[in-house]
């Protein structure tokens, strides 16, 4: 148990090292979209964003209740608390459409990113 | 309400029960004690009321992408502790010693952070959604399906790595904890992408073929952290955890066969 302690931190400070040098490219300045949660619906709910552009996309949970967005074409999933707003960065994305939805209300919360 | 829980919950369910219902199997094929499992459950439910009563703070930490750091250091534990555990118990397999309190630790370490990762999300959204007393009947009835749904899931998992000799159990369920593994760092690359720590794109896309919200793909999701459409750095990185747990695997399962037949000639 002790040799496996001892060896831990070693595999953690090499993977934070690894991990820190994309980090400050992630500093740079990037176009911020916003939609908000309200009554579990998104608004917007079709979002037109830069296509081949990283973006930084604010999620404003206006509810009290928690809600997860989530997209299985774009590859997302994050938990928002109630009157929490959330930082999700997205893309580059090729043109075309990619839905996303609330995995906590799936019926109602749906919308979709349009990159172009 | 009543399907939501259900689908929720049993996605949450599936991955740690089947961590927990492969790592069992093993050890009772191997005489190693299960005592430590219920410590493991129960340090995870712990940590799923803590990580998930804290998850606003955390969220906000490293400009708002604490989240993801947290979910991905998690995976990169797990995966961690599930390389150790393989290899300790790859050394049983042909050194049946009762086995060290290291062992027992890290697969403990493993169940609870494998609940702790699906519990606090279990944790926020029952806590949120009881409240309005109109869904509180179908959270509670859908989440007892969905528990019931991943835990007979898992039972039968367990019995059906028990049909096997422990020899082909050990060697089978190494093989089904390594694309567990595997499929941590694949998640948890995911999440760095998200926090744009990783570099995104698409390998390839299979979503025609294969779609992550189709039954066969959720489980896939469960057992492997099946991705439809990865990225080239998640490829990169899944490859490189696959590789490394497979041949450290391997190494370790000749080390104790040569042990053993060193042992054997010794004796004779």
């Amino acid at each position: 148990m002790t040799r496996l302690i001892g060896k831990l931190p070693m595999c953690w400070l090499s993977l934070l090292t690894l991990l820190l040098l994309p980090a400050a490219a992630a500093l740079a300045d990037k176009p911020v979209f916003n939609i908000e949660i309200r009554e579990h619906l998104f608004s917007p709910s079709e979002l037109r964003v830069p296509a081949n552009t990283k973006i930084k996309l604010l999620v404003h949970n206006l509810d009290s209740t928690p809600e997860e967005f989530e997209s299985y074409e774009l590859n997302r999933e994050k938990v928002i608390l109630g009157g929490h707003k959330a930082v999700i960065f997205i893309g580059p994305l090729p043109v075309g459409n990619y839905p996303f939805f609330g995995e906590f209300n799936p019926k109602s919360a749906q919308g979709k990113i349009i990159a172009e | 309400m009543l399907l939501t829980s259900v689908v929720i919950i049993i996605r949450e369910v599936l991955e740690a029960a089947l961590l927990i219902s492969i790592l069992l199997s093993m050890c009772r094929q191997l005489r190693i004690s299960q005592a430590w499992f219920k410590w493991g459950v129960l340090a995870g439910l712990l940590g799923s009321v803590l990580y998930g009563s804290q998850m606003g703070a955390i969220s906000q930490m490293w400009d708002g992408v604490g989240q993801e750091l947290s979910d991905a250091s998690i995976q990169a534990l797990i995966y961690l502790c599930l390389l150790y555990s393989c290899r300790k118990l790859l050394f049983y397999l042909h050194n049946p010693h009762p086995a060290g309190s290291g062992l027992l630790s890290v697969m403990g370490a493993a169940i609870a952070l494998a609940v702790i990762r699906e519990g606090s999300e279990i944790y926020i959204y029952l806590s949120a959604f009881q409240q309005s007393s109109e869904s509180r009947m179908g959270l509670y009835s859908g989440s007892a399906i969905g528990l019931g749904i991943g835990f007979s899931f898992c039972a039968l998992f367990y019995y059906w790595l028990l049909s096997f000799s422990p020899r082909r159990a050990v060697l089978l369920g190494c093989g089904l904890l390594s694309l567990v593994a595997g499929g941590m760092v694949l998640q948890g690359c995911k999440m760095l992408t998200q926090a744009d720590w990783l570099p995104d794109g698409q390998a390839w896309d299979t979503s025609n073929l294969l779609p992550e919200d189709g039954l066969p793909g959720q489980l896939l999701y469960a057992m492997m952290g099946y991705e439809a459409s990865p990225s080239p750095a998640q490829v990169a990185i899944y490859a490189a955890a696959i590789l490394l747990m497979l041949a450290s695997l391997l190494l370790s399962y000749r080390q104790g066969a040569k042990r053993l037949s060193s042992e054997t000639s010794a004796a004779e």
